[in-house]
């Protein structure tokens, strides 16, 4: 074979073609290596702990300096609060705004009100979380503290565990209400994609039957658009789940039993922020707990967006949208 | 969708009375959602202008352009740097990874080789449906848990430094940009592909040189989304970078960066200068994200793209 044809087997258009494709599909699995990295490594870091706590990690107490407790309850009852609340904020209000934004609003304002909505999922969560510590803490602190006492003083004899002379503003409440200004564009955006995707037969049907536009919006469009917004919901669960920032700087990091909104709590994810950096320089059973942390979180956000995905399929699958 | 009247129109049906009950929970019901509406980008509006009316004192060109002296004196500059800084090696990382895993996925894995084997064929529709469903799921982690992965991956081998915030971003911003890549690389005409193939030319030639140009501006869109995303993002950074006074641009060396100096600021509690600071950093890294973000939707219309709220 001469030597021109060597060089064209190792240097021609197909052999680039054939090495540009194996390069190729190593970054595609790279890609989709990560995650099962991040996993691992996680479980890897928690399993430690998982052996040698076990029962113990469910306890209600959490002290790993003092009394060695690594009772992680505390941190999910205060995420369940946190999330709970928020989601009852913002669901309502998200399914309505994008109820308006697809069925009600002006072709003019759709546009600057989207991009608005964009925006508002730009703003970094630090600054929100900036916001709620310099703005609306001290405002639920004056907002409620004056209210608070006379209420409520009548009522302690009752439920001594709500009893509270002064309220500091933060807690659960300045929490939830930022994580639910945080969650709102995403749930708008995403029941709203849902909502445009109705067919216009279905509303014109509707409208042919004499239905008003509120009885075609809420009848027709917000019906047949319930998986998405479904997705939307488990979306945002899984975001409010997974939120540091904001909420770290406005829960008061407090060890205790959250039992109601005006109590301070402390969330799976501020843990994590607040006592890893100082675990893993010499407290390996801590280091190994907060990874279990770091493992219920990532197991709740993997649930959540799977969930989320086979709630769109599904939905669409059934309107045979797809 | 079809149903929104134009505003005169609205307007004008407002004077009259309503005829029925219907008619007015018609009417109640479009004012009730409209409140609704306003009430949701109300605290858009508090945010940014609590921002800049507290920040603006202190922005000034030396606060942009002078290092950190101690907390409370100096400018920013480190912080601004070391964002940008993570932010572009973070980009050089992941942009060639998840550019090059979408064309895998659509050009080789869907389109090329239809003469292949019937296995090849399988196992190239299972690289799809993988390569998707892990950046999907990899777009619902929380940030907290990259810090920590970059906690016990990059900083047992780098320690806390530039190159260990910046891969852990790096790895934060592959849903955005494999998904927007694959996207736009989908919404190329077929025809482009079928007539470089025509031409002689192989499936990697024609991806780079037809397909990669024709989805140029969507997967800019794509990048721009991401880099807005994570340049914001603190979680991924408190355990990865450390904290540094001035920018250098050794790998090794420990980063400042604008989200993690805003909640150091945070952190240091309330004095009067600490939280007009906190601010004045809040409104650069506001800037920076809003600026990238426009341009990125700007960007999307031209190409046809939606760009959502909330990303992916």
């Amino acid at each position: 074979m001469s030597q021109r044809n060597w060089r064209k087997i190792l240097f021609g258009a197909s052999t680039r073609d054939l090495v540009g494709r194996t390069l190729l599909l190593v970054f595609a699995i790279i890609t989709s290596f990560v995650i099962v990295l991040i996993f691992s490594q996680v479980w890897a870091r928690a399993f430690p702990a998982i052996i040698i706590l076990g029962p113990e990690l469910l306890g209600p107490v959490w002290d790993p300096t003092v009394t060695e407790q690594y009772g992680i309850l505390v941190f999910i009852a205060g995420t369940l609060w946190v999330t709970g609340l928020s989601l009852l904020i913002a669901i309502p209000i998200g399914i309505a705004g994008s109820l308006f934004l697809a069925e009600y609003c002006p072709h003019r304002l759709k546009e600057p009100l989207r991009l608005i909505l964009i925006l508002m999922a730009g703003i970094p969560s630090i600054v929100y979380g900036l916001w709620a510590l310099y703005t609306l803490v001290p405002f639920l602190r004056d907002l409620i503290s004056p209210l608070y006492i006379p209420v409520w003083d009548s009522l302690t004899n009752s439920f001594v565990w709500i009893s509270m002379e002064w309220y500091s503003g933060y807690g659960v409440l300045p929490a939830a209400i930022v994580l639910a200004i945080m969650l709102l564009p995403t749930i708008v955006a995403v029941s709203y994609d849902s909502m445009v995707m109705v067919p216009d037969t279905l509303r014109e049907a509707s409208y042919a039957l004499g239905a008003s536009r509120t009885e075609t919006s809420i009848k027709v469009v917000l019906m047949t658009a319930l998986p998405g917004v479904g997705a939307a919901v488990l979306l945002s669960l899984g975001r409010a789940v997974g939120e540091t920032m904001a909420v770290l700087l406005v829960t008061g990091n407090n060890t205790t039993f959250p039992r109601w909104i005006f109590d301070q709590s402390y969330v799976l994810t501020s843990v994590i922020a607040n006592q890893l950096g100082l675990a893993v320089g010499g407290y390996p059973l801590m280091e190994s707990a907060l990874f279990v942390v770091a493992l219920v979180l990532l197991l709740l956000s993997m649930f959540f967006s799977i969930t989320a995905k086979m709630v769109v399929s599904w939905g669409m699958r059934k309107q045979g949208l797809r | 969708m079809g149903t929104s009247k134009s505003i005169t129109r609205e307007l004008r049906s407002w004077f009259r009375l309503p005829k029925s009950r219907r008619e007015f929970l018609d009417r109640l019901t479009f004012v009730f959602l409209a409140v609704i509406a306003v009430i949701i980008t109300l605290p858009f509006f508090a945010i940014v202008f609590e921002v800049v009316a507290n920040g603006w004192i202190l922005l000034n060109p030396a606060f942009i352009l002078t290092n950190m002296v101690g907390f409370a004196e100096g400018g920013i500059r480190n912080a601004i740097v070391g964002s940008i800084e993570l932010v572009a090696i973070a980009s050089m990382v992941a942009i060639p990874l998840c550019v090059g895993a979408a064309i895998y996925t659509t050009e080789y894995a869907q389109r090329g080789r239809r003469r292949a084997r019937r296995w090849v064929q399988e196992l190239n529709k299972w690289v799809i449906r993988i390569v998707e469903f892990t950046a999907d799921v990899l777009a619902g982690v929380p940030s907290i848990i990259f810090g920590a992965f970059g906690l016990i991956f990059f900083v047992a081998v780098f320690g806390r430094s530039l190159i260990a915030g910046a891969l852990t971003l790096a790895l934060m911003m592959i849903p955005t940009i494999l998904r927007t890549t694959q996207e736009s690389l989908r919404a190329v005409p077929l025809s482009l592909r079928e007539a470089s193939l025509a031409l002689g030319a192989t499936t990697w030639s024609t991806s780079w040189r037809v397909v990669l140009r024709a989805a140029l501006a969507g997967i800019i869109t794509g990048i721009l989304l991401a880099i807005g995303r994570v340049i914001g993002e603190t979680a991924p950074l408190l355990f990865t970078t450390g904290f540094n006074f001035d920018a250098p641009w050794g790998f090794l060396d420990a980063i400042a960066s604008l989200p993690f100096t805003i909640y150091l600021y945070a952190l240091q509690g309330h004095t009067e200068i600490i939280r007009l600071r906190a601010y004045s950093t809040a409104i650069v890294l506001i800037g920076i994200v809003f600026v990238v973000d426009v341009i990125a939707v700007w960007a999307s219309k031209k190409v046809g793209l939606v760009v959502r709220a909330g990303g992916v």
